[in-house]
Parts: structure tokens; sequence; C-alpha cells
């Protein structure tokens, strides 16, 4: 029997499609005031306070350039084709990752598929879908920053409708590159295969910017005498952001050449994206779904297509027969005979999951990669430094960047921990194990893989700084003190607000819980930061009485067990009361 | 109705399905057995195009589901043991996108989903977001939108997982009668209650190939055993669970 059908009457399922994802957006938000108030108004104020800080800060710190003679508009030119560039090599990684899991991992594709629905339509819905996904953070990102150019550039009005527009072009671009990376990656690397080739891409990159900012010194004389030969070498290094083949620099030229009144050349570069976003938006909405439908019968297929290559598949064979026997982890984990035999059980299936999971070390990577390689550069820095106090405060400051990382990793990995094991605890749960020492394991799993990390990276930072063991001391214990009051605070928070429902853990985290374990470790971080160094400030620790520094490590002391303890506390009296 | 030649899928090195051949004629009940991992979900997964085959054609009403994809699926309907929804979604509002992504005018919609709404029980939540269902419940509203434009092939992979004994029965009565009406029923099942109760023919799939396919007496007289169709099924496949990674490659 043929189904009924009368082909003017329903919608193309490409709208429908957007209708339906509209709404469920739309009772989301809705839902928004079902939920806790607190959660509404941290949210808001988060955004509100991120927005408008950043905007002072770019305002001042785009008149101090300005304020140059003769530089400061070189400057200010610059950093915009500088940040545009960086931005456009952010946009095309979020979106790759983005399209990845939209288009491979989702199940409202595998939904779709079944249906009689155009592969190429269900490639176009999950196309826009990610792009905006992936772009919305962009917007936001910069929104400030433009609008502190108009206010600096005095631009007219109809500046900001036109960037707008310019920036809504050029996102289509770093979008289509990245679905088009996204199932060319599905397509030919498998699971294995992608851990391999991101590792290799890591470091290439970390080679690559640390050739290419590699240290050139300046001489004080130099610095005095010849500035604007100093300045130009400087430049050099960021001609890169000038390639005309960037879209970013079609981008930039476009907003400068518009707000500084060049309307022709601004048309000119609007025009110059506009033909590129038409072509490559057309060639991926109109010619991927073919593609996109073999990369997804491939994922489904487990096995690449390297699989058939005959080396990997023999590497392959021999894994799964040592697979059979046991693995370094758990004949390292037996060596810890001090620790209950289901305890180290749990602690190898932490780590194994962990492991398994590119996203999870793929981005610890990513982010202590790049904090390692500037504390590295701080050997050439050091040289600049003489006076204590600045040394002090670079000390300080890397000390924040250390925690802010740490904490964006724990509220990211650590606190959906409790939730994620929800959904397994007639495993976990019912073991004689009990669920207070389960979470306890974690804690001290994450605890120590963390210290590893901090610790290694202040006395990294305390070494290239050439600061005197005292000082080193008192900043690493600091940074581990830090570390395992994040540590228990996200732990605590995520058995005190639980998600069992949430298979993602990103989506665990976007609750008021995740919030709030990112607010309350930022708030700790800049705080604590902020008040040591009035406390025990590292220049002139001699000249501050012992009472003074007492008292400041104390403080800080009581308020990190409070900030560490209480929330793990509160989480261990909900585990003895749960009901599984 | 349903024609599977030569079909071969492979994952890597493993062999999921193996020179599959079948045929499942028109208004037949069909019904795929087999132990875990012999290949029944598949064989499902490449008859509703969510993968392709490696090797070998599927065809449903005559149409292949690679080279002709929509003309094979406006004639399917597919539901996974696990049914996708959307969560924010009313039944009403599934059930009616369902209809019009198959084309369906309003008219067609609320007549066909009336009496399958009406049929499942459907009516007291109809208004409220799926979200808030239970996984019964969302399995009966993925049924019934699967059913909505009357598919000339249905495929159901673990069709009773979550429905109570009630529910179960109505899915089973509406099956049969449209398995009368013209419509060709395939389901996966580890439930041999149920294929022996409702299928006209049953495959044994066993380590990716088909071993057995007949009618339950067919099947009796093939395994030389008699009784309960458990005994034919456990002597047909009492080779031993087959390990995955020694499964050979196909010929």
């Amino acid at each position: 029997m043929p189904p009924t059908s009368n082909p003017t009457a329903p919608p193309h399922p490409l709208r429908l499609l957007v209708q339906v994802n509209l709404l469920q957006a739309w009772r989301r938000l809705a839902a928004v005031r079902h939920q806790s108030r607190w959660l509404t108004a941290l949210i808001l104020t988060f955004l509100g306070g991120y927005a408008g800080l950043a905007f002072l800060l770019f305002h001042k710190g785009l008149r101090f350039a300005s304020s140059f003679p003769g530089l400061g508009a070189v400057l200010i030119e610059r950093m915009l084709f500088l940040l545009f560039a960086f931005l456009f090599v952010l946009l095309l990684l979020s979106n790759l990752v983005i399209s990845y899991t939209n288009l491979f991992r989702n199940r409202e594709t595998a939904f779709l598929i079944p249906l009689p629905v155009a592969t190429n339509t269900i490639f176009q819905w999950k196309f826009v879908e990610s792009t905006l996904l992936a772009s919305w953070a962009f917007l936001f990102l910069i929104a400030p920053l433009l609008l502190a150019y108009g206010l600096n550039q005095q631009v007219p009005w109809h500046f900001y409708p036109v960037t707008l527009g310019l920036i809504a072009l050029f996102i289509v671009l770093p979008a289509a590159g990245g679905a088009w990376l996204a199932v060319l990656l599905a397509r030919h690397l498998d699971r294995r295969a992608f851990q391999v080739a991101a590792l290799l891409g890591a470091v290439a990159l970390i080679a690559a910017t640390a050739f290419w900012l590699r240290s050139d010194p300046v001489t004080d004389e130099q610095l005095e005498t010849r500035v604007l030969v100093v300045l130009d070498r400087l430049l050099m290094r960021t001609r890169f952001a000038l390639s005309p083949l960037l879209p970013s620099y079609w981008l930039s030229a476009g907003v400068q050449e518009w707000a500084e009144g060049a309307l022709g050349t601004a048309v000119f570069f609007g025009l110059v994206l506009l033909s590129h976003t038409l072509f490559f938006g057309t060639l991926t909405l109109a010619g991927m779904g073919a593609r996109f439908y073999h990369a997804a019968s491939t994922v489904q297929s487990r096995g690449g297509l390297l699989a058939r290559w005959t080396w990997l598949r023999v590497w392959r064979q021999r894994r799964h027969r040592r697979a059979r026997a046991r693995s370094p982890l758990e004949a390292l984990a037996d060596h810890c005979r001090w620790l209950r035999p289901d305890l180290r059980a749990l602690l190898v299936k932490d780590i194994r999951v962990f492991w398994r999971d590119t996203t999870q070390w793929g981005q610890t990577l990513v982010l202590f990669g790049l904090l390692g390689a500037y504390i590295l550069n701080l050997r050439h820095f050091s040289q600049q430094l003489t006076h204590p106090f600045w040394i002090a405060l670079v000390s300080y400051l890397n000390l924040g960047a250390c925690a802010l990382n740490l904490a964006t990793l724990t509220t990211r990995f650590v606190f959906p921990q409790f939730s994620l094991e929800g959904k397994r605890l007639w495993i976990v749960g019912l073991a004689p194990l009990g669920l207070p020492r389960v979470l306890l394991a974690k804690l001290a799993l994450g605890s120590v893989l963390s210290l590893t990390i901090t610790v290694g990276l202040m006395l990294l930072s305390c070494w290239m700084l050439m600061l005197a063991w005292s000082h080193t001391l008192v900043l690493t214990l600091t940074v581990a003190v830090m570390t395992l009051t994040l540590n228990g605070l996200a732990v605590g928070l995520g058995t005190v607000f639980p998600n069992f429902r949430e298979d993602n853990p990103s989506k665990i985290v976007s609750g008021f819980g995740g919030t709030f374990c990112l607010v309350a470790s930022f708030l700790y971080i800049v705080g604590s930061v902020a008040w040591l160094a009035v406390a025990a400030p590292l220049h002139s620790l001699g000249q501050v009485g012992a009472v003074r520094l007492a008292a400041g490590g104390a403080a800080f002391l009581a308020v990190s067990a409070a900030i560490g303890w209480l929330p793990l506390r509160l989480g261990l009296a909900r585990l003895r009361a749960f009901e599984l | 109705m349903i024609e599977l030649r030569h079909l071969v899928k492979l994952f890597g090195d493993l062999v999921a399905v193996n020179d599959l051949s079948l045929e499942i004629r028109p208004g037949e009940f069909f019904a795929l057995l087999g132990p875990n991992a012999a290949g029944k979900t598949t064989t499902l997964k490449i008859l509703a195009g969510l993968m392709k085959p490696t090797s070998g054609s599927a065809r449903i009403a005559g149409y292949d589901v690679q080279t002709q994809p929509l003309e094979a699926r406006r004639r399917l309907a597919y539901v996974p043991d696990f049914p996708f929804l959307y969560d924010k979604l009313t039944p009403r509002e599934f059930i009616r996108f369902t209809g019009q992504l198959f084309q369906m005018t309003a008219e067609a919609i609320a007549s066909n989903s009336e009496t399958l709404v009406t049929r499942f029980h459907l009516d007291p939540y109809l208004d409220e977001t799926i979200e808030s269902l239970s996984h019964g419940t969302r399995q009966r509203v993925a049924i019934v939108s699967a059913l909505l434009h009357a598919p000339e092939v249905f495929i159901l992979d673990e069709p009773m997982v979550g429905l109570d004994p009630h529910h179960a029965r109505i899915l089973k009565d509406v099956l049969k009668e449209r398995s009368r009406a013209g419509m060709t029923v395939l389901i996966s099942t580890h439930q041999l209650g149920l294929a022996e109760e409702m299928a006209d023919r049953i495959g044994i799939m066993h380590e990716g190939r088909l071993i057995a396919l007949g009618t339950r007496d067919e099947l009796r007289q093939q395994s030389g055993t008699a009784g309960a169709l458990e005994q034919t099924f456990l002597s047909l496949t009492s080779q031993g669970v087959p390990q995955a990674a020694d499964r050979p490659r196909p010929a």
C-alpha cells in the first residue's frame, strides 16, 4: 500500500527539522523559569559580568594602545588581524569537534536516516545546527571587543550591522571546513587511529608554535635607541595573520576599512567574503550528503578503512591477544597492595575510561600543553625580569593561570563523575565497596593526577623564574592545597547536584551544580591568589612580619579547607542516605 | 517484499553478516532469531539504511536500499530497541512531525493517528512532553509513529522491550492484523515465545550466517527435535557461543 501523499501540503523536511528543533530549544529555554532562580541569576550574572568586564578591559586596552603616537593605529590593526586569525583556527577546531559529534554520535541522525529524508537534507540540518552550536561563543566573545573598538574609533552607527553581516558570512567558512574535516576523519580514521593522529598533530602544532615563537633577544640599548626596529621584528612574527588568503584577513580588513570610512575597500572585502561563503557554503550544502552517509556507515561499522591495511590488522590481532593477558595498568595496580582489591579495580576502570575517551585527555593535553609551553618560554622572559616585584607578580599570575586551568578540568571531568557512575549504580553501588568509598577513590584519583600536573608546572615555573627555594616551597604548597580544594569541591558538588538522566558529561556540567562549581572555583582562585599576593608578597617576604604571614597562610588554609571539605562532607552525607 | 542477496558486512576483521540471502514475502510475519552477536541487528540496520553492506544487496518492496534509498524508506518503518524521540515534544507533536516527514496530509495524519493512539491507550499522554513518559509509553509512541504512514514493511528490533503484558498483547494483535492486510513484518528478538506464537517463518542466524529457515515445523524437522521452539533453537545453535575475533572471513 503506497503512503498517503500530497506533495504540496507538508513542508520540506529541512523546514520541518528546523521547526521541531526550534520548538525544542524554545521549550528548553522556557523550562528555565521552572528551574532554580539561583541558577538563572547565577548564569545571567556570570554572562553579564563577563560581557561588561571584557568591554571595559578592551576599551581601556584599545585606548592605551592608541595613545602611542604613530604606533597606536598599527598595533591595533595588527592585534585585530591576529585575534581574528586565531579565532578562525579555534572556530575551525570547534566546528570539527561539534560536527563530528553531531553527525556521527547523535541519536537524532540515526533516527532520521531510516526515514524518507534525503541524506543531503539530514546533513544540511546537522551542518546548520553544528555551525550555530560552534559559533555562538565566538559572537559572545568578540561582541564586547567590537563594541569597544567601535567606540574607540568613533564609528558611525551602520558599522555595527555591517560588522554583524560580515561575521555572519565569515562563520560559514570555518563551519564548512570543520564539517568537511569531520566527514573525512570519520571516513578514514577509527578511534585508535584518530587518537594517534590527534597526539601527533598536537605535538607537531606545539613544536611549530615553539619554533615560530622562539626567543629573539633584544638588548636594553636596542630597546632605548631602536624601538621601531625592535617593533618591526616583533610584528614580523605576526605577519602570517596578514596573509590575504586567510578568511580572517577579509573579515578584519572589511571591519577596519568600514570603521575608517573606506567604504569601497570594505565592500570589496565583504564581496570576497561573500563569494567564498557562497561557493564553499553551496559546495557543502549541496554535495556532502553521499559522503556523509558513507562516513556514517563507516563509523557504524566500527572498523575504519585503515583496518584494510594488513600491518594494522596484524598489530590489532596482537593487541587482542595481549588484551587477554593482564594489562600493564592492572599489573601496576597489583603492586599497590595497600589498596583494597575492589578499590584497585575501580581505579583501573576509571583510568581506562578516561584514557579511552579521547576528548577527555585531548582537552587536558591542549590546556596544560599550552600552559607548559608558556612557562618554558619564561626562561627568556626571566632575563628581562630583574625587579623582585615583577618576578613575584608573574609567579602569582602563573599560580592563578595553573589553578584556573585546573578548575575548568575539575568542573568538566571530576564534577560529572558521580552522575555518570549513577547510570551504573547497579554494579558499583551494590558492590560491598560502598558508595562513600567510591567517592573518596574518585577524589584520590582526581587529586593525584591533578597534583602531578599542577605541582610539576609550578616547580617548572619557579625554576624558570629562578626563584629561591623558600619561594618555590610556598608556591608549590599553595598550588597543592588549591588542587585538593578544587577536586574536593568538584567531587562534593557533583554528588550534591547529580544528574542521572544524562549520559553526556558536558550536559551534566551545564546544569546548576556544574555552573555553581565553575563559578565557585573561579571565585576561590581569584580570591586566594589576590589574598596571598597581599598577605605574603614574595618580593618582600623578609619584611613581612611572621604573625602577618602566619595569619595570612592560616586564613588561606581555613578557606581552602572549608571550600573543599564542606561540599565533600555534604556529598558523603547524601551518599549515606542514598537510595539506589 | 524484503530481499537480501549475498549480503556481507564486515566490521574490520569481524564478519558480522556472512553471505546472507533471504526473501520475505508480502504480508509475511518473519522472526529473526539467534544468539548475541549473531548479526541480526546488523542485518536490520542494513535494511533500514543505517549502514552500507560490504557486498551484496538489500531491497525493500523492490527498491534497493542503497541505490534507491528514498523509495525504499517511504515504504519502510523501523523501530530499534531504544528508539529516539524528541524529549521536549509531546507525543501529538512527534506523531504529526513523523507523518509530515512521510509527506502525509494533515487529514491523513489525524485519521491514521486517532485509531492507533486509541488502540495503544496514548490519549492521556498526548499533550505531556515525552521526557516525562515512562520507557514503555515512549516505546508505544515510537510504534504508533512508525505505523502512521501504513508502511509496507515494518522492521522491529526487540519490539516488546519495556512494554507491559497488556500493551505487548495489543502490539501483537496490531502486527498480526496489519500482516494479514499485506504488511510485511520482520522482527529480531530473543523472545522465542513471541516468534513461536506470531511468525509465519523463522530464520535463525549464527555467526553471521542464516543456519536455519522455515516454519516452526520445518525447523523442528531440520533440527531433529520435537516440542518447543527453545529446544529447536538450542539444538541448531549448540555449536557453542561464537568468539567474535575468531570468526572466519567471508568466502
